[in-house]
């Protein structure tokens, strides 16, 4: 096999075709700006942005700021869980109730719920209660609505094979239920995460209060171009870190499948 | 699903009251609800009308629809929202079939789309805005960045999905790559697509109001924001109301259209 | 069914190949590959033919490379060596002249019957009024008249499979070729579709060749067998199947057919039973390295 075609078969040769790519396009935007195709007042070249990004760790306290997005996204994160798996499992074992308010649920599921930030704002004030509250009611739906579907789907053969061995409902629920129904249940957490997220960096933004949404918003205010974009892609690091660490965490409790 | 056990709480009028169980218990859950709202309104408990009565509310919400301009700021954003969802979903189509076709696509790229997909963004909108100017183009395009992610990836994970002997089928017939798609992968993809045109509805509704509240003079956002801003509760209310209710109509609408397609789930 | 002519060509290898009157014609087939674990030979050195209206069987145990030989004289894979050619045109990818009856499950959920079945017409640019008509009349061969606006969920196993059988033949394929099509069904619906295949068969004069591990079924429905080795994939034997035609599914209880099923069993066993350890191995070998 020649040379070209050993490389190709490389297991990392996509992965690193597509980091590739990517500074390769990085690198043709520094040369369109400093040829002047782009306009440097509304994409500030990639080299200074990344030198922005020293200054903006700085003197922008981004390490507090993101404390405090994270520390607002974590609450939210553990509210959002308790209540929502807890919900999905309450509509599963009691049917009447399952029966009339799921559709209600799925309704709740989606509507733009970051609307209703100026009444949250009122009610809890201009603190961090307020984004922790926003981002906690956008994300509970989806994860009650993921619980009870992951437990519904759960395979009548393996309920059967817990009351052949004449499981208490308590035990039937732990062993057997909730185990069976742990993939779906991630998926849902992955997806009322992603809706908390989105709302409290959003909320942030819009209020200018709190972390890394409000950095973005005030060196968009001052007109720090490279600055603003440095700030975007902290936000979006973060964001990358935060999902793969979810990913960690559910590989870590779940190890084969 | 109801299990064996549970198929009687369907059943009708067991309680011998005329009506089903459940809608016994939805009625007692608004009742409710209503209840504790008007007490929580009257008692002036929490800071003056944030919880206005539903009188009061009801009245915003005729007022307002009956209010010729009302119209004009939903056309403004239904109009935002559907080229949004035009560009982002068509957009994210593409680029989904690109992935879900090729392992090689998929394993250079995918991983962008999906670590930059729960990434919130309206933190795009600053640069959005200097691209896109302050009118309707800046909410476009957070409407339709927020719609494409969730688009692309339902459809590269539903491309995979497919069950490969129905491509063999297509291309046993010897089917050319537009057949192969139309008849063949989109229809085989229908239960991820719709779902993914589903979140992608939602999270753009987010993305263009978000919008429209931080900087517009034209919209359903704006004008909540402008409630808001002269403490006109009611009003804040019921435009929030109508917006709800167009969402939960759109979403079914979708789910309700990608049911067309088969008559039964198999 | 007049007889073909065969000609021994090696006296080692028991491959006997008809003469040049055949319709299909495999010749000296390798296919091998790339796996984690070194190259894997699906199959080696495998030739046959089938002459026009004959029903060849090719029976072998699991792991034979009897798919892969479908994949390759259907035209879904390529990179063998040796050529697979349908009257006298070399097959380099989906031939018009062939039609592949899959082992799984095949039917568009999404599609009724009749568009099931009016698929590869409607590829073929047929025009409408044309392809339903077509349609219709080979819904109705397979006898599923009166289901042609139901969809598959809300039929049988079987009658999904006949629907997958009556949309090839819609093609109206010079070749048909069936890789165990009837694998998911159960052993009596077996027989009757059995049954089902050789009237359609022998009412078209359809050329068949049909991939099985099932040795009844190949016994049933065919006019020849090529028996096959474990992996790598060679032609074992060919046995002649001279039970009276036309046949039905009563033949199952004949003496004659216990003994074709008796003959082909000790050759296979010996395959079957390579296979079978070969797997036990390797099974124990994954979960070592876990």
């Amino acid at each position: 096999m020649s040379a070209a075609a050993a490389l190709a078969k490389n297991r990392y040769f996509p992965t690193a075709v597509g980091i590739g790519s990517f500074v390769a396009f990085i690198a043709l935007v520094e040369l369109l700006i400093r040829v002047g195709v782009i306009n440097r007042f509304i994409v500030p070249m990639p080299s200074d942005i990344i030198a922005a990004f020293p200054r903006v760790i700085v003197e922008e306290h981004v390490l507090q700021r993101f404390l405090l997005t994270a520390g607002e996204a974590l609450s939210a994160s553990i509210l959002v869980t308790i209540f929502g798996v807890g919900g999905g499992v309450l509509l599963y074992r009691y049917h009447l109730l399952r029966l009339a308010t799921e559709t209600w649920v799925a309704a709740v599921a989606a509507a733009p719920l970051v609307l209703m930030y100026p009444l949250y704002l009122v009610i809890f004030g201009r603190s961090a209660l307020t984004i922790v509250m926003m981002g906690f009611s956008a994300g509970l739906a989806p994860i009650v609505l993921k619980t009870l579907e992951g437990l519904s789907a759960t395979r009548r053969v393996l309920i059967n094979v817990g009351r052949s061995f004449n499981l208490t409902p308590s035990q039937q629920f732990w062993k057997i239920l909730f185990p069976a129904a742990l993939p779906t249940i991630f998926v849902g957490l992955r997806l009322g995460l992603i809706f908390a997220l989105i709302n409290i960096v959003g909320v942030e933004f819009l209020i200018n209060f709190g972390g890394l949404g409000q950095l973005i918003n005030e060196l968009a205010e001052r007109y720090d171009l490279a600055g603003t974009y440095a700030a975007i892609c902290f936000v979006i690091l973060v964001s990358i870190c935060v999902f793969i660490l979810m990913e960690r965490l559910e590989r870590w409790l779940r190890p084969v499948d | 699903m109801a299990e064996t056990g549970r198929l009687r709480l369907s059943a009708a009028a067991p309680l011998g009251l005329p009506l089903r169980p459940v809608t016994v218990l939805r009625i007692a859950i608004i009742v409710a609800v209503v209840v504790i709202w008007e007490a929580v309104s009257a008692s002036g408990w929490l800071y003056r009308d944030v919880v206005p009565s539903l009188a009061a509310i009801g009245k915003a919400l005729y007022v307002t629809l009956s209010d010729p301009t009302f119209y004009f700021h939903l056309g403004t954003t239904a109009y935002e929202i559907a080229i949004a969802m035009v560009i982002g979903g068509l957009s994210g189509l593409a680029v989904g079939i690109l992935l879900g076709g090729s392992k090689f696509m998929s394993r250079a790229y995918e991983a962008y789309l999906y670590y930059l997909g729960p990434c919130p963004k309206i933190i795009f909108f600053p640069i959005m805005i200097m691209w896109f100017g302050v009118g309707p183009g800046s909410k476009v395009a957070m409407g339709a960045i927020s719609c494409f992610f969730p688009v692309a990836l339902n459809v590269a994970g539903g491309m995979r999905e497919i069950d490969k002997v129905l491509i063999r089928v297509g291309k046993s017939f010897r089917a050319n790559t537009w057949q192969m798609v139309t008849k063949i992968y989109l229809p085989a993809m229908r239960h991820p697509v719709i779902n993914g045109v589903r979140l992608g509805l939602g999270v753009a509704l987010i993305g263009t109001l978000l919008a429209e509240t931080k900087l517009s003079n034209r919209g359903i956002g704006f004008l909540v924001i402008q409630a808001y801003s002269i403490f006109n509760m009611p009003q804040m209310y019921a435009l929030l109301i109508i917006l709800f209710v167009i969402a939960i109509g759109a979403n079914t609408l979708i789910d309700r259209l990608g049911g067309l397609h088969d008559i039964k789930r198999s | 069914m007049a007889a073909v002519p065969f000609e021994r060509i090696d006296a080692d290898a028991p491959q006997l190949v008809p003469a040049a009157n055949a319709i299909l014609t495999v010749d000296d087939i390798v296919k091998r590959f790339e796996t984690p674990d070194g190259v894997l030979t699906a199959i080696d050195h495998v030739s046959l033919s089938v002459a026009p209206g004959e029903f060849v069987g090719v029976i072998g145990p699991s792991g034979c490379g009897k798919s892969t030989l479908f994949n390759v004289i259907g035209g879904l894979l390529d990179g063998y060596d040796g050529t697979v050619k349908v009257a006298g045109e070399r097959v380099r990818g989906p031939h018009p002249a062939i039609g592949m009856i899959f082992q799984e499950e095949s039917t568009f959920p999404w599609r009724n019957v009749l568009d099931n079945v009016a698929f590869p017409l409607e590829i073929a640019g047929m025009p409408r009024a044309e392809r339903y008509d077509r349609a219709r009349h080979f819904v109705k061969l397979v006898g599923l008249d009166g289901f042609e606006r139901r969809y598959p969920a809300e039929l049988s196993g079987g009658m999904r499979q006949r629907v997958s059988m009556a949309r090839t033949l819609a093609a109206q394929p010079k070749i048909l070729l069936m890789d165990e099509p009837f694998a998911a069904l159960d052993e009596q619906t077996r027989l009757l579709l059995g049954d089902k295949v050789l009237q359609i068969q022998q009412q078209l004069k359809q050329t068949t060749l049909l991939i099985t591990h099932n040795i009844t079924e190949a016994v049933q429905l065919s006019d020849r067998i090529v028996v096959m080795t474990y992996r790598p994939g060679k032609v074992k034997r060919m046995v002649e199947i001279k039970l009276p035609r036309p046949r039905s599914s009563e033949i199952v209880s004949s003496e004659a057919f216990g003994r074709y099923v008796a003959q082909i069993w000790s050759d296979l066993r010996e395959e079957a039973s390579r296979g079978l350890d070969d797997e036990e191995s390797r099974k124990l070998h994954e979960g070592e390295k876990q």
